[in-house]
């Protein structure tokens, strides 16, 4: 019960054969050798698989490869450019966004998904986007912090 | 002294290759030829394995290996004690005991090959209360315990793994001289360490029979040493290699599936990746001990304490396999004694076998149970003295020259500005804002690590330096802070210097990562080694007339000379230093009248600290455990009914999300005192263990409600509410 | 995950035909966050699943006799952002957004939240309030029921075997009316409800008293439940905290909870009561907004 499906990842075009159970998460970790997006909870709740399908983040833990078929995928392996990391990505790392780093890819994916729908958000608006990104090491307050810090320099 | 790097909120510049997601942790690593490893659990907490089928199992397509216990060698294993099989043999302990395991390529397959082994047990007489577990004819959950490895040797019953006992003074002569005694029962409960990266493992064995290791593991050589002796190789044929560790707190050091990773490995012929889902985290995992602490206080007509016993009860599970300590039992029972001067005491700790999860460290050990418990204590004795809870803890702190629980003196004893600063920046005595609104403080103090660790400085022919390591990455930024020292006693840039991980082949031994120790053995092993290479350097450059700064002709001139400039050293730190780190925290609350919710309004937490190295490193500890704390407080329960666990998922067990965290204040009080380089302390496990009880104390002072079991949830809130409407 | 066959047809004809051809195996998936799950978990293992994805137009969002119509594929956050429902009924826009979270709800989809009839989900309890009907489709054609009668147990809904729901109408307020949706959380942000209230007051051109009121609760048993006894004693009331009180105490004999880590039976019960007066007051409130509105 295989399929062969085609997926757009980070750009490029990418045809693959799975079988139809196989999770969107594990297709991109073990068949196209993407390892960034880590599975926690396995449940979507803790969003350490998130990418984004179409531009939308989604829990690619619960989502069918075969459900991607023909569409667009963006793991954290796409947002830096050829030399330079993406905003949001520089700013966890200055604002101290991170500690381990498992829940981070989610984190920035999240984060950069944010930013494009909302270049200049409220506290109060990150609080609401991120609210299915868990992170169990730096208790948030620097997330937001560098999530501000993106926005800011985004602006800048 | 003014420092340049030392002190500076030096962002995680070693993170790039987490923000990009090219970080390659335990589970992402692979190497050719890779298949799966699944267990089958047990779905009965005592039961006798009648018969094992796999004949299902090993026809479905795509299976290449099946193995239960009569395949394997009958090893038990453990951190300290060994008690725990691979493969339940005969008999299963717990529910989520492994009763076999299946190879293959694709990872479903071997999980659905795992429902097809057909399993007959005979039902077993189950345990699983701790206090019903030591009463005479309670069913027993291993047969002689006293027999296994590393067993302590006092056992008053078949039932307890270990007891743990500090004593100061006489208690019974102190109670004597108490002009009122006070007594209270709390219980906390199982809760998971919650990182978010389930345990994962890769075992592949080498042409030549090297065995090569890759696990979610942050004592690397203790890991090769636990192998060797799991698997009967030598430690030679071990080679452990370092990944990046997705969040321990104090969970990441067993063995967990690596033994039956290697097994498959071996009958398959391929390398095997084991990886649990987060379901079996929280069924097979090695959360932290649920708790039944009793505390009995005498206390003179004056407010001091005279005398005080504790008993405590850790439900410790179907196997003491977990734990790592000599004792076999967790040091945070100490914390028994808060941080109070008490002549006369008497701590009992008993860890106690049951048909439920084995539990194991999480983030200071025993230690946010027992604060609960003796700071909720503190506040309840307060208040039947009629004292403001802070004027009843100042008559009481510890003092220089005063002695811990477990025998330690203490100098530079800061409980006393802890305290004052905490009050002050929370406005504690300040008019509260409402009605429904409460304040409450707790304090505790937590050690400076111990340990031996190497580092290995060399400079590089660029001008470059590396330091060379065996600590493992679990995300507390020690890496960063180890680049810091030794980026100020060489006088480079950060950027000059750089991380290499070593593996288990490079050193004889190492302690590895835990226990709040990095920063002092890790800091000290890398600070002088940076020292020797300095001198080294120095006479280079006086040999060869140049500035001691132009690193780089100095390296390459002796590279001439086919020499390296290179430094080692191996700090051994045994026993712990006279010098401590207290906390402070108070929580304001508010308390719903209708719903029992409880909303933390406001949190200040203070610290007393050595130097800090950097500080927006630190911070983040502080705010990470914090947070801990709080969930551990409000929120976090893994809840088991007769033995299973009902909470098998995180969307059941909530950890909490970025909404649920208090506005915050911290005060760091600065005393370069510490053991660490530039005399910094350590601050990894100082925030988590007071949060749960000042919230206790916070919402009896909102309400009148106590709550002696944690969590604090808006249920138990709410019932004792009504109750104290019935019963004014 | 047990191995399946797939199939994602281009036609709502295509996907009943594959659907009536495999009978008991084949299940439908939309969004796919409950049932991939669910499938991972193994607590279902289908032979067959049946996408919906690539059926053009069943995601819509439009104007329907002055309510609105939302077609099954649009999602959670669909729902949560289209302008004419927080025009039109900002209390559903609010529901919505009170769902898990940003992800989930960029993934999950109205006909599959319901289809799944779970207790403890948001949508179906303002739906059941504002009085919205379920459009469902098989072979055998087109059918609709009120929300409040598609749910029949625990995960069980009025869906035939080969059925898939379709879309959901959702009737705009009547004038000087007013709604509330209360989820109560007393664990994480993210967590489902302990209990949730909708309600829906109606009040006279003067604002005086209650004209008519519906309430719908959520986590209190096998189903989402209309609260009909609590209703009938608003009509032809004035606000106030005994009527509130009279509400609770009529809902609270209504519900039939059950315990589990959100809470015991016994407190839910209590927490019905308490959120019906809440959702109740803000519901009046709005009302009396849009009294004065229309005077």
């Amino acid at each position: 019960m295989n399929r062969k499906i085609r997926v757009t990842v980070n750009g490029t075009a990418r045809a693959v054969e799975v079988p139809t159970y196989r999770t969107l998460l594990d297709c991109l970790r073990n068949d196209l050798g993407l390892t960034g997006s880590k599975e926690g909870c396995g449940v979507g709740v803790c969003g350490a698989c998130t990418v984004l399908l179409d531009g939308k983040m989604i829990s690619s833990c619960i989502a069918l490869a075969v459900s991607a078929d023909g569409h667009e995928v963006t793991t954290v392996e796409g947002l830096a450019g050829d030399e330079r990391l993406h905003p949001v990505q520089q700013a966890f790392i200055d604002a101290g966004g991170f500690q381990c780093g498992i829940c981070t890819p989610g984190q920035v994916v999240s984060a950069k998904a944010l930013l494009d729908a909302n270049p200049n958000p409220s506290d109060a608006e990150i609080r609401e986007w991120m609210l299915g990104n868990l992170c169990r090491c730096t208790g948030y307050y620097k997330i937001i912090e560098s999530i501000r810090a993106a926005a800011q320099r985004s602006r800048a | 002294m003014a420092h340049r790097i030392i002190g500076k909120p030096i962002g995680r510049v070693d993170g790039t290759e987490k923000v990009s997601g090219a970080a390659r942790y335990s589970g992402d690593v692979s190497v050719p030829g890779l298949i799966w490893g699944k267990a089958l659990r047990s779905p009965l907490p005592h039961a006798r394995i009648a018969r094992i089928d796999v004949t299902r199992a090993k026809a479905l397509p795509g299976v290449l290996a099946v193995l239960t216990a009569k395949d394997l060698p009958g090893i038990l294993v453990g951190r300290r004690m060994f008690d725990m099989p691979l493969l339940a043999r005969e008999r299963v302990r717990f529910i989520g005991e492994k009763v076999a395991v299946v190879a293959a390529a694709d990872p479903d397959v071997a999980e659905e090959a795992t429902t097809l082994i057909d399993v007959e047990y005979e039902d077993l007489p189950a345990v699983i209360d701790p206090e019903a577990a030591t009463v005479a004819g309670a069913p027993v959950v291993h047969d002689d315990p006293g027999a296994y490895e590393g067993a302590p040797a006092e056992r008053p019953h078949a039932n307890v793994q270990s007891v743990l006992r500090f004593k100061l003074g006489d208690v019974q002569a102190g109670f004597r001289e108490a002009a009122r005694t006070f007594e209270h029962t709390f219980r906390t409960q199982l809760a998971h360490q919650g990182y978010l990266e389930p345990h994962a493992g890769v075992v592949a064995i080498d042409e030549d029979g090297r065995v090569q290791v890759w696990a979610s593991n942050k004592m690397p050589f203790r890991l090769k040493e636990l192998l060797s002796h799991a698997l009967q190789l030598p430690q030679e044929k071990i080679r452990v290699n370092l990944t990046p560790i997705g969040g321990d707190f104090g969970g990441k050091g067993s063995l967990m599936d690596l033994p039956l990773a290697y097994h498959l490995a071996r009958v398959t012929g391929r390398p095997v990746k084991m990886v649990m889902r987060y379901a079996e985290e929280l069924m097979a995992g090695n959360p932290r001990h649920p708790s039944v602490i009793t505390l009995r206080t005498g206390v003179s007509r004056d407010g001091q304490i005279v005398a005080r016993s504790v008993r405590a009860l850790f439900n410790s599970g179907a196997y003491a396999a977990f734990k790592p300590a000599p004792s076999v039992s967790l040091g945070g029972a100490s914390m028994g004694a808060g941080v109070y001067r008490i002549p006369n005491l008497l701590i009992e700790s008993f860890c106690v076998y049951t048909n439920n999860i084995p539990c194991g460290h999480a983030r200071s050990p025993g230690e946010p149970q027992m604060v609960f418990a003796e700071e909720s204590h503190m506040d309840m004795i307060a208040r039947e003295l009629a004292l403001d809870p802070a004027e009843f803890r100042r008559r009481n702190l510890l003092r220089d020259g005063d002695h811990l629980a477990n025998g330690h003196h203490l100098e530079h004893v800061r409980a006393g500005d802890t305290l004052e600063a905490a009050l002050k920046a929370s406005e504690y005595s300040e008019p509260k804002p409402g009605p429904w609104i409460g304040r409450g403080m707790a304090m505790t103090h937590r050690h400076i690590g111990v340990g031996f660790t190497n580092a290995v400085v060399r400079l590089g022919t660029d001008g470059r330096v590396t330091l060379r390591i065996a600590l493992p990455d679990t995300g507390t930024g020690a890496h960063l802070v180890l680049r810091q020292v030794v980026a100020e006693v060489l006088g480079v840039a950060m950027d000059d210097v750089e991380i290499e991980l070593a593996t288990t082949d490079d050193f004889a031994t190492d302690s590895g990562v835990g226990g709040s120790r990095v920063t002092h053995t890790g800091g000290r092993a890398a600070y002088h080694a940076a020292e020797k290479l300095k001198a080294q350097i120095e006479a280079e450059a006086a040999k060869l007339g140049v500035p001691a700064d132009s690193l780089a002709a100095i390296a390459r001139a002796a590279a001439r000379e086919g020499r390296t400039l290179e430094a080692s050293h191996f700090y051994d730190a045994k026993a712990h230093g006279a010098v401590t780190s207290f906390t402070a925290q108070v929580a304001e609350v508010a308390v719903d009248p209708q719903t029992g919710q409880v909303t933390v309004r406001r949190f200040t937490t203070t610290h007393d600290v050595g130097t800090v190295i950097n500080p927006l490193g630190h911070q983040g500890q502080i705010e990470g455990g914090l947070i801990q704390g709080l969930g551990f407080a409000l929120m976090e329960e893994i809840k088991t009914e007769e033995g299973r666990i009902s909470t098998l998922s995180l969307g059941d067990v909530k950890l909490p999300t970025i909404q649920d965290i208090p506005p915050l204040t911290t005060v760091i009080l600065e005393d370069p005192v510490g053991p660490g380089p530039f005399n910094a302390k350590a601050i990894g496990e100082g925030s988590i263990s007071a949060v749960a009880p000042a919230i206790a104390n916070a919402v009896a002072d909102a309400c009148g409600a106590r709550i002696l079991d944690l969590p604090i949830t808006a249920e138990k809130v709410y019932f004792a509410l009504k109750e104290k409407e019935r019963r004014p | 995950m047990r191995a399946f066959e797939y199939a994602a047809p281009r036609t709502l004809d295509e996907a009943l035909a594959v659907l009536r051809e495999h009978g008991d195996e084949a299940r439908v998936i939309a969004g796919g966050t409950a049932l991939v799950t669910m499938m991972r978990q193994r607590l279902v293992s289908p032979g067959y699943l049946v996408s919906l994805r690539d059926i053009r137009g069943l995601d819509r969002i439009e104007a329907d006799n002055g309510g609105i119509r939302i077609g099954a594929l649009a999602t959670h956050r669909d729902v949560e952002t289209s302008p004419l429902v927080r025009e039109r009924l900002p209390v559903l826009a609010e529901t919505f957004r009170r769902v898990a979270s940003v992800r989930i709800r960029n993934m999950a989809t109205v006909g599959g939240a319901l289809a799944h009839a779970d207790p403890n989900q948001d949508p179906p309890v303002t739906l059941i309030a504002l009085g919205a009907r379920v459009e469902i489709c098989g072979t055998d054609g087109r059918r609709a029921l009120p929300v409040e009668e598609f749910f029949r147990d625990y995960y069980e809904s009025a869906l035939e075997p080969g059925e898939v729901v379709i879309g959901v109408v959702v009737p705009q307020l009547a004038p000087a009316s007013g709604a509330a949706y209360v989820k109560f959380l007393p664990r994480t942000a993210d967590d489902y409800a302990t209990v949730a209230v909708a309600a829906t007051v109606s009040v006279d051109p003067d604002g005086e008293r209650c004209r008519a009121a519906r309430i719908a609760l959520g986590s209190v048993g096998v189903t989402p439940i209309r609260a009909r006894g609590a209703e009938g004693l608003l009509a032809g009331q004035r606000f106030g905290a005994e009527l509130l009180r009279g509400a609770g105490e009529a809902v609270k004999g209504a519900v039939d909870p059950l315990s589990d880590h959100r809470g015991s039976a016994a407190y839910k019960r209590e927490m019905a009561g308490v959120m019906v007066g809440r959702a109740l007051t803000r519901a009046w409130d709005a009302a009396l907004v849009s009294a004065r509105g229309t005077r």
